[in-house]
Protein backbone atom coordinates (compact mmCIF):
# COMPACT_ATOMS: atom_id res chain seq x y z
CA UNK A 1 0.00 0.00 0.00
CA UNK A 2 1.44 3.57 -1.11
CA UNK A 3 1.52 6.13 1.17
CA UNK A 4 -0.63 9.16 -0.14
CA UNK A 5 -2.19 11.12 2.46
CA UNK A 6 -0.65 14.79 2.01
CA UNK A 7 1.48 14.24 -1.18
CA UNK A 8 -0.43 16.65 -2.76
CA UNK A 9 0.08 19.36 -0.05
CA UNK A 10 3.24 20.78 -1.79
CA UNK A 11 1.75 20.35 -5.35
CA UNK A 12 1.59 22.99 -8.17
CA UNK A 13 -0.91 25.96 -7.81
CA UNK A 14 0.19 25.57 -4.15
CA UNK A 15 0.23 29.67 -2.88
CA UNK A 16 0.05 28.88 0.70
CA UNK A 17 2.80 28.25 2.15
CA UNK A 18 2.15 28.61 5.84
CA UNK A 19 -0.30 25.47 6.52
CA UNK A 20 1.16 23.25 4.22
CA UNK A 21 4.35 21.17 4.21
CA UNK A 22 7.00 22.61 1.49
CA UNK A 23 7.47 20.13 -1.85
CA UNK A 24 9.45 17.47 -1.02
CA UNK A 25 8.63 17.03 2.77
CA UNK A 26 5.15 15.58 2.36
CA UNK A 27 4.60 16.57 6.13
CA UNK A 28 6.16 15.91 9.51
CA UNK A 29 9.62 17.72 8.54
CA UNK A 30 10.21 20.46 10.65
CA UNK A 31 7.58 21.66 13.67
CA UNK A 32 4.08 21.28 13.33
CA UNK A 33 2.76 24.16 13.33
CA UNK A 34 0.05 23.15 15.80
CA UNK A 35 2.72 22.77 18.47
CA UNK A 36 4.50 19.61 20.07
CA UNK A 37 3.26 16.59 19.99
CA UNK A 38 0.50 14.95 22.41
CA UNK A 39 -0.04 18.69 23.14
CA UNK A 40 -3.53 18.75 21.66
CA UNK A 41 -5.24 18.61 25.43
CA UNK A 42 -3.17 21.73 26.62
CA UNK A 43 -0.50 21.50 28.85
CA UNK A 44 -1.61 18.12 30.88
CA UNK A 45 0.21 15.09 28.65
CA UNK A 46 3.64 14.45 30.01
CA UNK A 47 6.74 15.44 28.86
CA UNK A 48 8.39 12.69 26.90
CA UNK A 49 7.49 10.02 24.42
CA UNK A 50 4.33 8.11 26.13
CA UNK A 51 1.37 10.69 25.92
CA UNK A 52 -0.62 9.05 28.11
CA UNK A 53 1.95 7.92 30.75
CA UNK A 54 0.49 3.91 31.46
CA UNK A 55 -0.75 4.04 28.64
CA UNK A 56 2.40 2.35 26.93
CA UNK A 57 2.34 -0.80 29.18
CA UNK A 58 -0.74 -2.97 28.76
CA UNK A 59 -2.37 -3.64 31.73
CA UNK A 60 -2.96 -7.24 32.67
CA UNK A 61 -5.81 -9.06 32.09
CA UNK A 62 -8.62 -6.95 29.62
CA UNK A 63 -6.75 -4.61 28.16
CA UNK A 64 -9.19 -2.01 27.71
CA UNK A 65 -13.16 -1.88 28.51
CA UNK A 66 -15.46 -4.60 28.30
CA UNK A 67 -12.88 -7.15 27.83
CA UNK A 68 -13.74 -9.22 31.28
CA UNK A 69 -16.95 -7.52 31.98
CA UNK A 70 -20.19 -9.95 31.30
CA UNK A 71 -22.94 -8.58 29.05
CA UNK A 72 -21.52 -6.58 26.57
CA UNK A 73 -21.38 -3.21 28.29
CA UNK A 74 -21.84 -0.52 25.45
CA UNK A 75 -23.61 -3.03 23.08
CA UNK A 76 -25.50 -0.79 21.14
CA UNK A 77 -24.46 2.26 22.13
CA UNK A 78 -27.14 2.71 25.08
CA UNK A 79 -25.91 3.03 28.80
CA UNK A 80 -25.16 -0.35 30.75
CA UNK A 81 -28.05 -2.88 30.43
CA UNK A 82 -30.27 -0.88 27.90
CA UNK A 83 -30.64 -3.73 25.68
CA UNK A 84 -32.90 -2.75 22.99
CA UNK A 85 -34.26 0.41 23.78
CA UNK A 86 -34.95 1.27 20.04
CA UNK A 87 -37.81 -2.09 19.85
CA UNK A 88 -41.05 -1.50 21.17
CA UNK A 89 -41.72 -3.10 23.89
CA UNK A 90 -38.38 -2.41 25.73
CA UNK A 91 -40.30 -2.76 29.25
CA UNK A 92 -40.62 0.27 29.11
CA UNK A 93 -38.27 2.78 31.05
CA UNK A 94 -36.80 1.35 34.52
CA UNK A 95 -38.96 4.46 35.76
CA UNK A 96 -37.82 5.89 39.32
CA UNK A 97 -40.60 7.00 41.40
CA UNK A 98 -43.00 9.66 40.38
CA UNK A 99 -42.05 11.98 37.17
CA UNK A 100 -38.47 10.61 36.65
CA UNK A 101 -38.00 13.72 33.48
CA UNK A 102 -38.99 16.36 36.09
CA UNK A 103 -35.61 18.25 35.76
CA UNK A 104 -36.19 17.64 32.18
CA UNK A 105 -38.86 20.95 31.69
CA UNK A 106 -41.64 18.60 30.24
CA UNK A 107 -44.44 20.01 31.89
CA UNK A 108 -46.86 18.25 34.27
CA UNK A 109 -50.39 17.39 33.11
CA UNK A 110 -51.32 16.93 29.77
CA UNK A 111 -50.73 19.61 27.01
CA UNK A 112 -53.12 18.95 24.47
CA UNK A 113 -56.36 18.67 26.69
CA UNK A 114 -58.25 17.00 23.69
CA UNK A 115 -55.73 13.69 23.19
CA UNK A 116 -57.28 11.47 25.42
CA UNK A 117 -53.86 9.32 26.93
CA UNK A 118 -55.05 6.46 26.13
CA UNK A 119 -54.10 7.09 22.28
CA UNK A 120 -50.76 5.73 22.48
CA UNK A 121 -49.28 4.06 19.87
CA UNK A 122 -47.63 1.12 20.46
CA UNK A 123 -44.20 0.80 21.94
CA UNK A 124 -44.29 4.81 22.38
CA UNK A 125 -43.83 5.17 26.28
CA UNK A 126 -46.92 7.71 27.27
CA UNK A 127 -44.53 9.86 29.21
CA UNK A 128 -42.81 10.21 26.37
CA UNK A 129 -44.99 11.15 24.32
CA UNK A 130 -46.62 13.50 26.79
CA UNK A 131 -43.20 14.83 26.43
CA UNK A 132 -43.17 14.97 22.71
CA UNK A 133 -45.91 16.96 22.47
CA UNK A 134 -44.50 19.61 24.89
CA UNK A 135 -41.09 19.65 23.10
CA UNK A 136 -41.86 19.91 19.60
CA UNK A 137 -42.88 23.58 19.51
CA UNK A 138 -43.83 24.03 15.85
CA UNK A 139 -46.52 21.24 15.72
CA UNK A 140 -44.41 20.05 13.11
CA UNK A 141 -44.42 16.31 14.62
CA UNK A 142 -41.21 16.23 14.82
CA UNK A 143 -38.58 17.20 16.67
CA UNK A 144 -35.88 19.15 15.53
CA UNK A 145 -32.27 20.01 16.62
CA UNK A 146 -33.60 23.35 17.99
CA UNK A 147 -36.43 21.70 19.67
CA UNK A 148 -34.75 19.35 21.26
CA UNK A 149 -31.85 21.58 22.72
CA UNK A 150 -34.60 23.82 24.30
CA UNK A 151 -36.33 20.89 25.97
CA UNK A 152 -32.53 19.65 27.38
CA UNK A 153 -31.08 21.32 30.72
CA UNK A 154 -28.50 20.23 32.77
CA UNK A 155 -27.86 20.42 36.67
CA UNK A 156 -26.80 24.04 36.39
CA UNK A 157 -29.44 25.17 34.51
CA UNK A 158 -27.80 25.51 31.06
CA UNK A 159 -28.75 24.29 27.71
CA UNK A 160 -27.46 20.96 26.30
CA UNK A 161 -24.65 21.46 24.43
CA UNK A 162 -25.06 21.04 20.33
CA UNK A 163 -22.80 18.27 20.34
CA UNK A 164 -24.93 16.29 22.42
CA UNK A 165 -28.26 17.40 21.11
CA UNK A 166 -26.74 16.21 17.26
CA UNK A 167 -25.01 13.34 18.19
CA UNK A 168 -28.72 12.05 20.24
CA UNK A 169 -30.71 13.36 16.85
CA UNK A 170 -28.52 10.97 14.90
CA UNK A 171 -28.83 8.46 17.26
CA UNK A 172 -32.28 8.10 17.16
CA UNK A 173 -33.40 9.96 14.05
CA UNK A 174 -35.18 6.51 12.07
CA UNK A 175 -36.47 8.96 9.54
CA UNK A 176 -33.01 9.83 8.65
CA UNK A 177 -34.26 13.53 8.39
CA UNK A 178 -32.47 15.63 10.47
CA UNK A 179 -35.39 15.11 12.82
CA UNK A 180 -37.14 12.80 15.04
CA UNK A 181 -40.79 10.94 14.96
CA UNK A 182 -42.46 10.03 17.84
CA UNK A 183 -41.23 6.44 17.90
CA UNK A 184 -37.54 8.12 17.80
CA UNK A 185 -38.59 10.19 20.60
CA UNK A 186 -39.75 7.91 22.56
CA UNK A 187 -36.32 5.78 22.41
CA UNK A 188 -34.31 8.85 23.27
CA UNK A 189 -36.59 9.69 26.16
CA UNK A 190 -35.82 5.72 27.64
CA UNK A 191 -32.19 6.55 26.97
CA UNK A 192 -31.84 9.81 28.46
CA UNK A 193 -33.83 8.63 31.64
CA UNK A 194 -30.92 5.88 31.88
CA UNK A 195 -28.15 7.82 31.37
CA UNK A 196 -29.35 10.30 34.12
CA UNK A 197 -29.92 7.48 36.40
CA UNK A 198 -26.48 6.25 35.99
CA UNK A 199 -25.16 9.94 35.95
CA UNK A 200 -26.61 10.58 39.28
CA UNK A 201 -25.35 7.23 40.74
CA UNK A 202 -22.08 8.48 39.62
CA UNK A 203 -22.12 12.15 40.81
CA UNK A 204 -21.60 10.42 44.80
CA UNK A 205 -20.97 13.58 46.54
CA UNK A 206 -23.76 15.03 44.71
CA UNK A 207 -22.73 17.93 43.33
CA UNK A 208 -24.70 17.83 39.79
CA UNK A 209 -21.33 17.11 38.00
CA UNK A 210 -18.75 14.50 37.43
CA UNK A 211 -15.32 15.22 38.57
CA UNK A 212 -12.44 13.07 37.88
CA UNK A 213 -12.67 10.72 40.24
CA UNK A 214 -16.09 9.97 39.85
CA UNK A 215 -15.31 9.71 36.26
CA UNK A 216 -12.51 6.99 36.67
CA UNK A 217 -14.96 5.11 39.30
CA UNK A 218 -17.84 5.18 36.49
CA UNK A 219 -16.07 3.70 33.44
CA UNK A 220 -14.23 1.32 35.67
CA UNK A 221 -17.59 0.49 36.57
CA UNK A 222 -18.78 0.27 33.05
CA UNK A 223 -15.64 -1.58 32.49
CA UNK A 224 -12.75 0.21 30.70
CA UNK A 225 -10.08 0.19 31.73
CA UNK A 226 -8.38 4.20 31.66
CA UNK A 227 -5.50 5.48 33.26
CA UNK A 228 -6.80 8.42 35.77
CA UNK A 229 -4.63 11.09 33.63
CA UNK A 230 -6.22 10.17 30.84
CA UNK A 231 -9.73 10.20 32.30
CA UNK A 232 -8.56 13.77 34.12
CA UNK A 233 -7.76 14.77 30.09
CA UNK A 234 -11.14 13.76 29.44
CA UNK A 235 -13.20 15.46 32.07
CA UNK A 236 -10.96 18.89 31.57
CA UNK A 237 -11.56 18.86 28.00
CA UNK A 238 -14.96 18.68 28.09
CA UNK A 239 -15.97 20.48 31.47
CA UNK A 240 -17.65 23.80 30.70
CA UNK A 241 -15.79 26.87 30.33
CA UNK A 242 -14.85 28.39 33.97
CA UNK A 243 -15.89 24.53 35.72
CA UNK A 244 -12.40 23.20 35.18
CA UNK A 245 -13.16 19.01 35.95
CA UNK A 246 -16.51 19.02 35.94
CA UNK A 247 -19.04 17.34 33.76
CA UNK A 248 -22.18 18.13 33.20
CA UNK A 249 -25.14 15.60 31.96
CA UNK A 250 -24.58 16.21 28.45
CA UNK A 251 -21.15 15.81 28.24
CA UNK A 252 -21.30 12.57 30.51
CA UNK A 253 -23.72 11.17 27.92
CA UNK A 254 -21.62 12.49 24.75
CA UNK A 255 -18.34 11.16 25.97
CA UNK A 256 -19.44 7.87 27.31
CA UNK A 257 -21.02 7.45 24.14
CA UNK A 258 -18.45 7.78 21.93
CA UNK A 259 -16.36 5.90 23.98
CA UNK A 260 -18.42 3.41 23.51
CA UNK A 261 -18.16 3.52 19.81
CA UNK A 262 -14.37 3.92 19.80
CA UNK A 263 -13.84 1.12 21.63
CA UNK A 264 -15.82 -0.81 19.65
CA UNK A 265 -13.83 1.03 16.51
CA UNK A 266 -10.84 -0.10 18.48
CA UNK A 267 -11.84 -3.71 19.00
CA UNK A 268 -12.69 -4.26 15.61
CA UNK A 269 -8.78 -3.66 14.68
CA UNK A 270 -7.39 -5.43 17.65
CA UNK A 271 -8.13 -8.94 16.70
CA UNK A 272 -5.63 -10.65 18.99
CA UNK A 273 -6.80 -8.62 22.01
CA UNK A 274 -3.17 -6.97 22.44
CA UNK A 275 -4.17 -3.99 23.19
CA UNK A 276 -2.32 -2.26 20.71
CA UNK A 277 -3.27 -1.94 16.68
CA UNK A 278 -1.70 -1.09 13.62
CA UNK A 279 -3.51 1.13 10.91
CA UNK A 280 -3.12 2.95 7.65
CA UNK A 281 -4.15 6.37 7.23
CA UNK A 282 -7.45 5.30 5.66
CA UNK A 283 -8.66 2.54 8.39
CA UNK A 284 -8.00 5.41 10.68
CA UNK A 285 -10.11 7.62 9.14
CA UNK A 286 -12.82 5.98 8.26
CA UNK A 287 -12.75 3.73 11.32
CA UNK A 288 -12.73 7.31 13.28
CA UNK A 289 -15.65 8.82 10.61
CA UNK A 290 -17.98 5.95 10.58
CA UNK A 291 -17.99 6.36 14.38
CA UNK A 292 -18.41 9.65 14.88
CA UNK A 293 -21.83 10.33 15.70
CA UNK B 1 -5.77 27.12 21.68
CA UNK B 2 -6.37 28.81 18.48
CA UNK B 3 -5.56 26.40 15.04
CA UNK B 4 -6.21 29.48 12.83
CA UNK B 5 -2.72 28.88 11.18
CA UNK B 6 -2.78 25.25 10.83
CA UNK B 7 -6.53 24.72 9.42
CA UNK B 8 -6.69 27.20 7.02
CA UNK B 9 -8.68 26.82 3.81
CA UNK B 10 -6.28 26.10 1.08
CA UNK B 11 -7.60 29.39 -0.77
CA UNK B 12 -6.50 33.13 0.37
CA UNK B 13 -8.51 35.90 -0.74
CA UNK B 14 -7.14 39.29 0.13
CA UNK B 15 -8.68 40.72 3.63
CA UNK B 16 -11.85 43.05 3.81
CA UNK B 17 -11.85 46.09 4.30
CA UNK B 18 -11.56 47.36 8.04
CA UNK B 19 -14.47 49.49 8.16
CA UNK B 20 -16.55 47.37 6.21
CA UNK B 21 -16.04 44.49 8.49
CA UNK B 22 -16.47 46.70 11.63
CA UNK B 23 -19.90 47.17 10.43
CA UNK B 24 -20.75 43.44 10.53
CA UNK B 25 -19.57 43.00 13.03
CA UNK B 26 -22.08 45.07 14.80
CA UNK B 27 -25.01 43.82 13.21
CA UNK B 28 -24.01 40.55 13.60
CA UNK B 29 -22.91 41.51 17.33
CA UNK B 30 -26.58 41.33 18.37
CA UNK B 31 -26.11 42.10 22.40
CA UNK B 32 -23.69 44.66 21.72
CA UNK B 33 -21.73 42.63 24.48
CA UNK B 34 -18.13 43.21 22.04
CA UNK B 35 -18.05 39.64 21.56
CA UNK B 36 -19.60 37.31 18.65
CA UNK B 37 -21.42 34.12 20.23
CA UNK B 38 -21.78 30.79 18.89
CA UNK B 39 -25.43 31.56 17.90
CA UNK B 40 -24.92 35.43 17.41
CA UNK B 41 -22.88 33.64 14.42
CA UNK B 42 -25.26 30.35 13.22
CA UNK B 43 -28.18 33.53 13.18
CA UNK B 44 -26.16 35.25 10.48
CA UNK B 45 -24.50 32.67 8.61
CA UNK B 46 -26.56 31.34 5.83
CA UNK B 47 -25.42 27.60 3.76
CA UNK B 48 -27.12 28.53 1.15
CA UNK B 49 -30.02 26.12 1.76
CA UNK B 50 -32.46 28.02 3.68
CA UNK B 51 -31.64 25.60 7.02
CA UNK B 52 -29.96 26.50 9.92
CA UNK B 53 -26.39 26.67 9.83
CA UNK B 54 -24.72 23.68 11.33
CA UNK B 55 -24.00 24.57 15.48
CA UNK B 56 -21.52 21.96 14.81
CA UNK B 57 -19.52 24.18 12.30
CA UNK B 58 -20.27 27.17 14.13
CA UNK B 59 -18.77 26.04 17.72
CA UNK B 60 -15.19 24.47 15.93
CA UNK B 61 -14.92 27.81 13.71
CA UNK B 62 -15.42 29.99 16.85
CA UNK B 63 -13.04 28.01 18.79
CA UNK B 64 -10.87 28.20 16.18
CA UNK B 65 -10.51 31.61 16.75
CA UNK B 66 -11.13 32.17 20.27
CA UNK B 67 -7.85 32.81 21.87
CA UNK B 68 -8.89 33.07 25.20
CA UNK B 69 -11.32 30.47 25.67
CA UNK B 70 -14.22 33.01 26.25
CA UNK B 71 -16.80 31.74 24.10
CA UNK B 72 -17.27 34.34 21.73
CA UNK B 73 -14.93 36.42 19.25
CA UNK B 74 -13.99 39.66 19.42
CA UNK B 75 -13.50 42.04 16.23
CA UNK B 76 -9.72 41.32 15.54
CA UNK B 77 -10.82 37.63 15.72
CA UNK B 78 -13.92 38.28 13.97
CA UNK B 79 -11.78 39.71 10.99
CA UNK B 80 -10.03 35.64 11.17
CA UNK B 81 -13.62 34.07 11.32
CA UNK B 82 -14.53 35.99 8.11
CA UNK B 83 -11.81 35.60 5.94
CA UNK B 84 -12.40 31.77 7.00
CA UNK B 85 -15.88 31.28 5.96
CA UNK B 86 -15.37 33.64 2.58
CA UNK B 87 -12.25 31.67 1.96
CA UNK B 88 -14.12 28.34 1.92
CA UNK B 89 -17.22 29.53 0.39
CA UNK B 90 -14.63 30.42 -2.71
CA UNK B 91 -13.47 26.87 -2.51
CA UNK B 92 -16.91 25.73 -2.05
CA UNK B 93 -18.42 27.85 -4.96
CA UNK B 94 -15.55 26.43 -7.08
CA UNK B 95 -17.11 22.82 -6.87
CA UNK B 96 -20.83 23.45 -6.63
CA UNK B 97 -20.61 24.26 -10.96
CA UNK B 98 -24.81 24.29 -10.69
CA UNK B 99 -24.56 26.58 -8.10
CA UNK B 100 -27.29 24.01 -5.79
CA UNK B 101 -25.75 24.88 -2.96
CA UNK B 102 -24.83 21.33 -2.65
CA UNK B 103 -21.85 19.34 -3.94
CA UNK B 104 -21.83 15.63 -5.09
CA UNK B 105 -19.52 13.08 -4.25
CA UNK B 106 -17.96 13.95 -7.35
CA UNK B 107 -17.08 17.38 -6.87
CA UNK B 108 -16.46 16.49 -2.98
CA UNK B 109 -13.75 14.40 -4.59
CA UNK B 110 -12.15 16.59 -6.56
CA UNK B 111 -12.41 19.28 -3.78
CA UNK B 112 -10.37 17.31 -1.48
CA UNK B 113 -8.13 15.70 -4.12
CA UNK B 114 -7.32 19.16 -4.77
CA UNK B 115 -6.72 19.85 -1.31
CA UNK B 116 -3.82 17.07 -1.67
CA UNK B 117 -5.68 14.10 -0.29
CA UNK B 118 -5.86 10.33 -1.74
CA UNK B 119 -8.71 8.69 -0.77
CA UNK B 120 -10.55 5.44 -2.12
CA UNK B 121 -13.66 6.07 -3.72
CA UNK B 122 -15.36 3.86 -0.98
CA UNK B 123 -14.32 6.39 1.58
CA UNK B 124 -15.90 8.90 -0.20
CA UNK B 125 -19.35 7.19 0.50
CA UNK B 126 -18.00 7.12 4.20
CA UNK B 127 -17.58 10.59 3.76
CA UNK B 128 -21.04 11.77 1.94
CA UNK B 129 -22.93 9.42 4.28
CA UNK B 130 -21.36 11.36 7.76
CA UNK B 131 -21.80 15.03 6.42
CA UNK B 132 -25.03 14.70 4.99
CA UNK B 133 -26.38 16.13 7.22
CA UNK B 134 -29.54 16.83 5.13
CA UNK B 135 -30.00 13.78 3.66
CA UNK B 136 -29.70 14.53 0.34
CA UNK B 137 -26.95 12.14 -0.82
CA UNK B 138 -24.17 15.60 -1.11
CA UNK B 139 -22.84 17.62 1.28
CA UNK B 140 -23.65 21.62 1.71
CA UNK B 141 -21.33 24.64 2.29
CA UNK B 142 -21.53 24.30 6.22
CA UNK B 143 -21.94 20.43 6.14
CA UNK B 144 -18.57 20.62 3.92
CA UNK B 145 -16.46 23.01 6.11
CA UNK B 146 -17.29 20.29 9.08
CA UNK B 147 -15.97 17.38 6.75
CA UNK B 148 -13.02 19.59 5.67
CA UNK B 149 -12.15 20.64 10.11
CA UNK B 150 -12.42 16.79 10.53
CA UNK B 151 -10.39 15.17 8.15
CA UNK B 152 -7.68 18.11 8.53
CA UNK B 153 -7.34 17.33 12.69
CA UNK B 154 -7.78 13.66 11.72
CA UNK B 155 -4.73 14.02 9.64
CA UNK B 156 -2.85 16.27 11.55
CA UNK B 157 -3.46 13.70 14.66
CA UNK B 158 -2.49 10.74 12.59
CA UNK B 159 0.47 12.46 11.42
CA UNK B 160 2.18 12.83 14.97
CA UNK B 161 1.96 9.19 15.51
CA UNK B 162 3.02 8.23 11.97
CA UNK B 163 6.66 9.53 13.51
CA UNK B 164 8.42 7.08 10.14
CA UNK B 165 5.64 8.47 7.74
CA UNK B 166 5.46 5.44 6.22
CA UNK B 167 1.59 5.71 6.72
CA UNK B 168 0.80 2.97 9.23
CA UNK B 169 0.99 3.49 12.88
CA UNK B 170 0.84 1.41 15.72
CA UNK B 171 -1.17 3.07 18.92
CA UNK B 172 -2.43 1.65 21.93
CA UNK B 173 -5.81 1.31 22.81
CA UNK B 174 -5.52 4.85 25.01
CA UNK B 175 -3.25 6.77 21.98
CA UNK B 176 -6.31 5.99 19.79
CA UNK B 177 -8.68 7.07 22.17
CA UNK B 178 -6.80 10.36 22.70
CA UNK B 179 -6.67 10.29 18.66
CA UNK B 180 -10.31 10.23 18.04
CA UNK B 181 -11.66 12.53 21.05
CA UNK B 182 -9.94 14.95 19.40
CA UNK B 183 -12.64 15.37 16.47
CA UNK B 184 -15.27 14.44 18.85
Amino acid sequence: MSFHYGQGYGGPGNNYPQQHPPPGAPYGAGPSPGGPAGGQYGGSAPPGGAPYGGATAPPPGGHYGGGAAPGAPYGSYGPPGAGGQYGPGAGGAPGGPGAPYGGYGQPHGTPYGHHPHGNVPPGVNPEAQQWFQSVDTDRSGYINLKELKQALVNSNNSSFNDETCLMMLNMFDKTKTGRMDLFGFSALWTFLQQWRALFQQFDRDRSGSINSNEMHQALSQLGYNLSPQFIQTLVNRFSPRGRQGAMYLDRFIHVCTQLASMTEAFREKDTARSGNVKMNYEDFLSGAITRLM
Amino acid sequence: MAYHNQYRPPYNSAPPDQGFLWNIFQRVDKDRSGAISDSELQQALSNGTWTPFNPVTVRSIIAMFDRENKGGVNFNEFAGVWKYITDWQNIFRTYDRDNSGFIDKNELKQALTGFGYRLSDQFYNTLIEKFDRQRKGQVAFDDFIQCCIVLQRLTDVFRRYDTDQDGWIQVSYEQYLSMVFNVV
